[in-house]
């Protein structure tokens, strides 16, 4: 099966390939990417950071793309909204897309504003049949334009619904087999949500499909001791090492990147703190952990 | 909603906005709170988490505003211009594209005409960074020229190019603030100050033209050819060398990268692009 099947939907049958250990990329780290040879296997870029008509964020990208695998991970898709897709969004994504050839798109499960209005957050689903179905049409909507597969990533939440009718877990597996998405799985996020909620973050691991988690996030937060703010402007945390080591003996190698959004160090301490990740999945996967 | 039947997806997501931008608190009936702490407790961590995620943005377009407000004032002059405007843009780059404007009008700054100005310049600049490519304009792309086709000769300025004309010294307070120093004290121009703000490779640029220069952009922007061009010169200023005076912007432009295609404009013929670099 090619990856553009006869009837020209896009096939999620073919998994992405495991791309090994990344970073998302931000500006300030441009020239120490390209001035070096860091070791770092891959890159995530901000979809909508090189939604724009040209100049210096579409050149970095063009020559980041020229030496890494990327992935480009938008904010704004705004998958679970129900107000209609804004109609330039995913036509500029796809022209994104087509030009950079990343290895896969994602975004979040979540909404960020309706009735045209966007408050730049990853706001919650309620975890109903009703927002399951609007959510696979919309998945299958953005999979038909963009003709490439779409992975998903859970996000941090602070409130669920009292009228949820399944564990965010269920969601995402019902989410996957209906539509085939492939799953972005934010092991941060998983303990953000789970603090939040007294859930169990190894019930969500074990809830989720293994054959469908493309990728890892690793993030870190601020602790407000009733409630974790999903800050992703600090070092990851022991127990979220901890949990990344749980996920990986689920999940097997997955591509993983350590994400920063704030407070963003050095490039160097970055590459450090990502050899973290590396050490970890060669203890708990051996040899498979390299990327071949 | 009916009374007591959960609410539609539609519904809830009417809600929580509404909570979020207008402090509602009708969402806090759908949200539980958690063993240590209560609903509103968690909601708040959307409200506190907006209003700075937005200010943030703002901020970030616009170092130098916030730089010349100070960072309360700033961030007060950015909450009331986001409480109007609510983005509607998927690119958080776009939210303060209304704020220049907001600011002219708004109670807190509209006697102060160099804060919207200094707004407009930032906007001007951050737009010049991102807007599209296009190779420029080379001085040896006009040297096979003959001398005798110049007449007819027109440009078409690079897409990031952007004529502003301020009746504030704003720009030099952008100036002064941009190398960390103490801002001039506000003044008023009358004429205004003809600025022009454009990309030059991978940096946005920003530089005083003399009235005549601007003039003679704005023509050559729209279009009008060289030989138009001197004739507006002699006429604005001394005549004997007006063509001289004329080629001298015309360089700048070009060395400047502001200008992307030199066409051929023969009344007679349909215009001809020449090869840009």
């Amino acid at each position: 099966m090619t990856a553009t099947s006869t009837n020209d939907r896009p096939s999620t049958a073919i998994k992405p390939k495991y791309l090994g250990f990344g970073l998302g990329l931000r500006p300030q780290h441009y020239s120490d990417i390209l001035d070096g040879d860091p070791p770092i296997e891959w890159f995530e870029a901000i979809s909508e950071n090189y939604m724009v008509a040209g100049g210096q964020p579409l050149r970095m990208l063009e020559r980041i793309r020229e030496r890494y695998p990327i992935v480009l991970h938008g904010v704004s898709m705004s998958i679970a909204s129900t107000t209609p897709f804004d109609p330039g969004y995913l036509p500029h994504l796809k022209s994104l897309a087509d030009r950079f050839e990343p290895e896969f798109v994602s975004d979040h499960l979540c909404w960020t504003g309706v009735h045209g209005v966007n408050l730049h957050d990853l706001l919650p689903v309620p975890y109903t049949q009703e927002a399951l179905y609007h959510v696979c049409a919309r998945i299958q909507k953005v999979q038909d334009t963009l003709k490439r597969p779409l992975a998903l990533e859970n996000v941090s939440t602070y409130v669920q619904f009292g009228h949820s009718e399944m564990p965010e877990w269920e969601f995402i597996a019902e989410m996957t087999k209906r539509t085939g998405c492939w799953l972005v799985f934010d092991v941060n996020n998983v303990f953000v949500s789970a603090f939040n909620h007294d859930t169990s973050a190894l019930d969500f691991i074990n809830g989720i499909p293994a054959d469908r988690v493309v990728q890892f996030h690793l993030a870190g937060h601020e602790h407000a001791t009733t409630h974790i703010i999903d800050t992703h402007d600090a070092m990851v945390c022991d127990e979220v090492w901890e949990l990344y080591r749980a996920a990986l003996k689920r999940f097997g190698p997955v591509s993983t990147i350590i994400e920063r959004d704030d407070d963003i160090p050095p490039l160097a301490d970055m590459v450090t703190e990502l050899g973290k990740a590396r050490d970890l999945a060669a203890d708990v996967l051996g040899p498979a952990a390299s990327v071949r | 909603m009916t009374k007591n039947a959960p609410p539609t997806l539609a519904e809830l997501q009417d809600l929580f906005q509404t909570a979020i931008l207008k402090a509602d608190d009708s969402i806090l009936d759908l949200i539980p709170g958690n063993s240590r702490t209560s609903h509103d407790v968690l909601l708040g961590v959307y409200r506190h988490g907006y209003a700075a995620r937005l200010i943030g943005i703002v901020r970030h377009e616009h170092p130098g505003l916030v730089a010349y407000l100070g960072d309360d004032l700033a961030d007060e002059v950015i909450a009331a211009y986001l409480a109007e405007h609510p983005s509607q843009s998927t690119n958080a780059r776009w939210v303060p594209n209304g704020l220049p404007e907001y600011l002219a009008t708004a109670v807190l700054t509209a006697e102060q005409p160099e804060i919207a100005e200094l707004a407009l310049l930032e906007r001007a600049l951050n737009d010049a960074f991102d807007a599209e490519d296009a190779a420029v304009l080379e001085l040896s792309g006009l040297a096979a020229i003959p001398p005798e086709q110049w007449v007819d000769l027109a440009f078409v300025a690079h897409a990031s190019a952007r004529r502003l004309n301020f009746a504030t010294n704003a720009h030099a307070i952008w100036g002064a603030l941009n190398r960390e120093e103490a801002p001039p004290a506000p003044a008023r121009f009358d004429p205004p100050e003809p600025l022009l703000v454009w990309r030059r490779e991978m940096t946005s640029m920003v530089r005083v033209l003399s009235r005549e220069e601007a003039m003679l952009w704005d023509e050559a922007a729209r279009g009008v050819a060289f030989g138009a061009l001197c004739e507006m010169a002699a006429v604005y200023d001394d005549p004997d060398n007006a063509a001289l005076r004329v080629a001298g912007y015309l360089q700048g432009w070009i060395l400047g990268g502001a200008l992307t295609t030199a066409t051929l404009t023969p009344k007679t013929a349909a215009p001809r692009p020449l090869a840009s670099a």
